[in-house]
Order: C-alpha cells, then sequence, then structure tokens
C-alpha cells in the first residue's frame, strides 16, 4: 500500500564546493533557514529533527552533532538525532522522519545533512571515507573508495563490454547539467576527452569520474496531508520507501556487477509504491563515481543488466532524454558532502517534481525515484515521490 | 592453534605468514574473511583450517589515490579471489606490473603469497600461478 501521509513541502541546499571559511554549522543552518523561515514555514512549527552526518568526528572533530547544528539553527530544544549510514546517512535520516509521520507521532518535521570534507587533505578524506567499509578485511588492507568502484567497474568492463568511453559520457551529461546548476561545485561543460584524461586515481577510474571532496548542507520539511496545504499548493508525496543492507564486503558478494541493496530496496519502494519502473518520469541515481550511475539504472530497473551503459551512449538518460538521470548534475558534477547528498537528492526531486528547476527541468514530472547508496553498498535507501496533484 | 578462532587470532596468523581460514564445524564450509554465523547452515561453532592456496582472480583495481597510512605503497593492486576451496577474499595482489592493469585477466589462476609493505606490516596477498 501507498505511503498516505509524508508530504515534502520545502526543499533547499547550500551552494556545494570548497566552502571556504564556512564551517559544518553555519552552512547547516544556511540550508535550514532556506528551508523554514524563508520557505514560509515558520522553525516554531518543526517538531523534531532528523540529521544525516557521516564522519564529522575525523574530519572536523566533532560528535554528538544533532542537537549541536540544531541549536546553531535555533531550534534548541527538539528531539534530534543523527542518523549515520555513510553515504546514505541522508536517505535513512529522511525515512526515519517519513515513519515518525506516517505514525502519527508528529505532524511536522525537519530533515538536514550536511558534511564538511574540506578540512582536511585528500588522502586524509581518503581515509576518513574509507571507514564506511570494513576496516579489518578491505578498508584495512588499503581498498578505498573509488578501489571498491574500480573493482566493480573492471567486473562490469569485462560481464557487459562496458568502456572506459562510456563512464567517461556519464561524466560528460553530469558537468554538462551541472553548468546550469549554480549550486554545483563544478558548473562548466567538459568534453569526453578531458573526462578520459588518464589521471588514475584507482585504475580504471580516473579524475573525472570520481565525484569530488565537497562542503556543503541540505535541508527539507515533511508534513502531514492535512498540514502541507498550509504552506504550499504544490507538496510532493513519498509514496514508496524501500531500504536494504547487503554485506560490508565486497568480497562475499556473488555478484559484483550489481548491487543487492538496491535491487531489494527498489522493489520494496515499488511494490509500496504500487508502481514499476516504466512509471518513473526520471531518476536521481547515487553517482558517487560514473560506474556506480550505470549499476544504479540497471539495479533500478530502468534498463536491462548491461544495458546502462548504451542508454547513456544514446542520450537516454540526458536532460532531454526519454530517463533523465540526474538531471541538475548528480554527486559527479555537484559534489558529494556525504552526510547531505541523500537530503539533497530529494531537493532535486522536489525542484524538479513542482516544476521549479530553471534551465534543467525534465519535461515530464509527475514521479520520480531517488537510490541513495552508501559504503560499498552494505546500505541502500530508495524513494519513490509524486507531486500531489499528479 | 587450538581453541575457538577469533579476528585476532586471524590476523596474527596472517602477519606470520600462516593464513588459516575458518571452517563451519557442522556443514564443513570453508569462510574468509571471518563472520560470526556461517552463511551455508546458520553453524556458529568455528574452526580453524588449513587452505590449498590455490584460487583465481575475480576483479581487481590499482590504488594511486590512497589513505594517508599507505599512500607510500601506492601504486598497489588489490583484488578479489576466489580460494579453490569456494570463499571470496579481498588481498593486495604481488607479482604484477601496476602501469600495465589492462594486461591482468580475470580469471586468471593465483597463488597465496605474502606482502609486507613499507608500512611494515604484513597483508594477505595472492600472485599469478
Ligand atoms: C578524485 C580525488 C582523489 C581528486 O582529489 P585531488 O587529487 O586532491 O584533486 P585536487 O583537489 O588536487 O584537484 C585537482 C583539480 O581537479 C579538480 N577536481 C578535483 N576533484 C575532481 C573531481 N572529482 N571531478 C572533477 N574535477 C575534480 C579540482 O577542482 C582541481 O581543478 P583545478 O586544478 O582547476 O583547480 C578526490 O576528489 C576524491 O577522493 N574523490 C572521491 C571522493 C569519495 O570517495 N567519496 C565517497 C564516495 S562513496
Ligand atoms: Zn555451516
Amino acid at each position: 500500500m501507498p505511503l498516505k501521509n509524508t508530504n515534502i513541502v520545502s526543499a533547499a541546499q547550500t551552494k556545494f564546493g570548497k566552502l571556504e571559511g564556512v564551517t559544518l554549522r553555519e552552512m547547516f543552518a544556511e540550508a535550514v533557514d532556506k528551508a523554514t523561515t524563508q520557505a514560509g514555514v515558520p522553525k516554531e512549527d518543526i517538531q523534531a529533527a532528523f540529521i544525516g552526518t557521516f564522519i564529522p568526528e575525523m574530519l572536523v572533530h566533532q560528535g554528538h552533532t544533532a542537537p549541536l547544528l540544531l541549536d546553531y539553527a535555533g531550534m534548541r530544544g527538539l528531539p534530534a538525532t543523527r542518523h549515520e549510514a555513510a553515504c546514505a546517512s541522508g536517505a535513512t535520516a529522511l525515512r526515519a522522519a517519513i515513519m515518525a509521520i506516517e505514525s502519527g507521532l508528529y505532524d511536522t518535521v525537519l530533515v538536514a545533512g550536511a558534511e564538511k570534507m574540506t578540512s582536511v587533505s585528500t588522502n586524509r578524506a581518503t581515509e576518513a571515507l574509507a571507514a564506511a567499509a570494513d576496516d579489518e578485511f578491505e578498508s584495512g588492507i588499503g581498498l578505498t573508495f573509488p578501489g571498491v568502484f574500480a573493482i566493480a567497474a573492471v567486473a562490469h568492463m569485462q560481464e557487459y563490454g562496458t568502456t572506459e568511453e562510456d563512464m567517461a559520457l556519464v561524466a560528460v551529461k553530469a558537468h554538462k547539467n551541472a553548468s546550469t546548476n549554480p549550486l554545483a561545485q563544478f558548473q562548466k561543460e567538459i568534453t569526453l576527452e578531458k573526462a578520459l584524461t588518464p589521471r588514475y586515481i584507482a585504475w580504471p577510474l580516473k579524475l573525472f569520474d570520481c565525484s569530488p571532496i565537497s562542503d556543503g548542507a541540505a535541508a527539507l520539511v515533511l508534513t502531514s496531508n492535512e498540514k502541507a496545504k498550509q504552506y504550499t499548493d504544490t507538496p510532493v508525496r513519498i509514496i514508496g520507501t524501500g531500504q536494504a543492507s547487503a554485506s560490508m564486503n565486497l568480497c562475499d558478494r556473488t555478484v559484483l556487477t550489481s548491487f543487492e541493496a538496491s535491487v531489494k530496496a527498489s522493489r520494496i519502494a515499488y511494490d509500496m509504491a504500487g508502481l514499476g519502473p516504466k512509471d518513473m518520469d526520471f531518476a536521481v541515481v547515487h553517482d558517487c563515481f560514473t560506474i556506480a550511475e550505470i549499476i544504479a539504472t540497471e539495479d533500478l530497473g530502468l534498463f536491462e543488466p548491461g544495458e546502462g551503459a548504451r542508454a547513456v551512449r544514446e542520450g537516454v538518460t540526458a536532460l532531454d532524454g526519454d530517463m533523465p538521470v540526474n538531471p541538475m548534475g548528480g554527486l559527479k558534477a555537484v559534489g558529494h558532502p556525504v552526510g547531505a547528498t541523500g537530503v539533497k537528492q530529494a531537493v532535486v526531486v522536489y525542484r524538479e517534481l513542482i516544476g521549479e528547476a530553471g534551465p534543467n527541468q525534465v519535461p515530464r514530472h509527475d514521479t520520480a525515484i531517488m537510490h541513495n547508496f552508501g559504503g560499498t553498498g552494505a546500505t541502500c535507501v530508495v524513494n519513490i515521490m509524486r507531486r500531489a496533484d499528479a | 592453534m587450538s581453541g575457538r578462532p577469533s579476528l585476532e587470532q586471524y590476523k596474527k596468523n596472517i602477519e606470520a605468514r600462516d593464513f588459516k581460514a575458518y571452517k563451519c564445524a557442522k556443514c564443513g564450509a570453508v569462510i574468509a574473511p571471518p563472520v560470526g554465523v556461517c552463511y551455508s547452515c546458520g553453524g556458529t561453532q568455528m574452526e580453524w583450517t588449513g587452505v590449498s592456496g590455490k584460487g583465481k582472480l575475480v576483479s581487481y583495481t590499482v590504488i594511486h589515490v590512497a589513505p594517508e597510512q599507505f599512500q607510500d605503497e601506492a601504486p598497489y593492486y588489490i583484488g578479489i579471489v576466489e580460494l579453490e576451496e569456494g570463499t571470496r577474499i579481498t588481498v593486495r595482489l604481488t607479482g604484477l606490473d601496476p602501469q600495465r592493469p589492462a594486461e591482468v585477466k580475470i580469471g586468471m589462476p593465483m597463488v597465496l603469497d605474502y606482502d609486507t609493505g613499507k608500512s611494515g606490516r604484513t597483508y594477505l596477498a595472492f600472485r599469478p600461478a
């Protein structure tokens, strides 16, 4: 049965990128302010906060971030809990908020995510991010996140003939979409040749196959049907949600060309919504690496296994294609402040669904899917959203 | 090496270049890296077992940008190897040129090895057979 009572009524993000001189709490407060006061939702209406941050302990030496951030944003006193699931932290916070509203416990809640990553060197950030993999058996021997997805890429290339050029085309599309997104870290188009620059991070993944190290925050207000109309004429309903886990270790998977948690979480979400992949007008997927986008589009059933690369080559996933994927530029070009990402993906879906995505507006925008992925794919959250009047 | 297998001992064995896997006492499944419950039968009673040291390469990468503690060792190979005994394990790969990864073939036969890195740590490794 589709979820019945959860609406997004406002959504905002800060600019993503190297936000020199802006601290975690300052960007959090900016995103929250934009999604509440500036969007006509008084902060006094918020009853609880669900907050995604991944590794602030390692990046800015700060734990217990939920009350800290909420306090700085002027909302001291509310129940505030941090949700951590590596790169899926944001979407697990969102899911907890969905459950809180569907249960009737609250009417109106805040969902927000933030990460400050450029405070440390690239090697340091790489090490901190590696905490999302198993420290005993994989990250502990020097496997990195680009490495995890490189191993999946090599398997996908072998199994389906996917090429480095196919992956580079995902980057070209991402940078093109981000070129008209003023909140993106990279706002310049790149050529295929540039995307193929052989600066290897984890072979066969090169600089342009990777999402960057970023700072940023995003926020949403969720509310019940009864309250939604007092904030907006165009609420967006969350009608299906799914979450699944998988083995932490990549070596414990029998298949490396697909992520089983993505498949499971999406089937749960589709079943709940009573819809299938063909009903989706566009998709926002977790493209932490170019290969991750290709595999995600297959795992969500948008394309057959092994057909994701062809969809990119033929322009199907372009902004004006039949199934636009990451229409605002994705993690790849907009940036990936880890704890903010899952929330930001919902911000993108919201803006596209209500028709306020400006030059990045997709033509058909009634129903969409978002896919947020954590670590080696050990956590995946999928949500299906629809404009309430669609 | 008697007694109940432990993670600590598993790592000490690798450090001592004497790799041992877990074996499910109930169904005999060979398990590495260790898990608390056997995925074949649900058994929780584990024993130590030696392995043949033979396997084949499942997938791999060459790490160029590494975590701080490993950067001095980069570029280095990491791969997943399926042991003859059936279990898959993530390891360092030795005996391969990090500048020529395209020449490495998935499915190629591999044998157990160890690699002591600049960090002084000994890694479980496999090299082409
Ligand atoms: C790919 C990566 C290693 C590059 O870091 P780096 O080598 O320190 O790169 P630098 O910061 O020195 O940047 C060099 C240039 O490339 C650009 N750049 C950095 N990362 C980029 C990226 N991912 N894509 C495109 N351009 C990038 C920079 O803007 C800079 O451009 P400039 O010279 O014009 O100023 C780093 O971004 C990274 O680790 N990304 C993966 C993050 C990750 O794993 N996230 C979790 C996913 S699950
Ligand atoms: Zn067993």
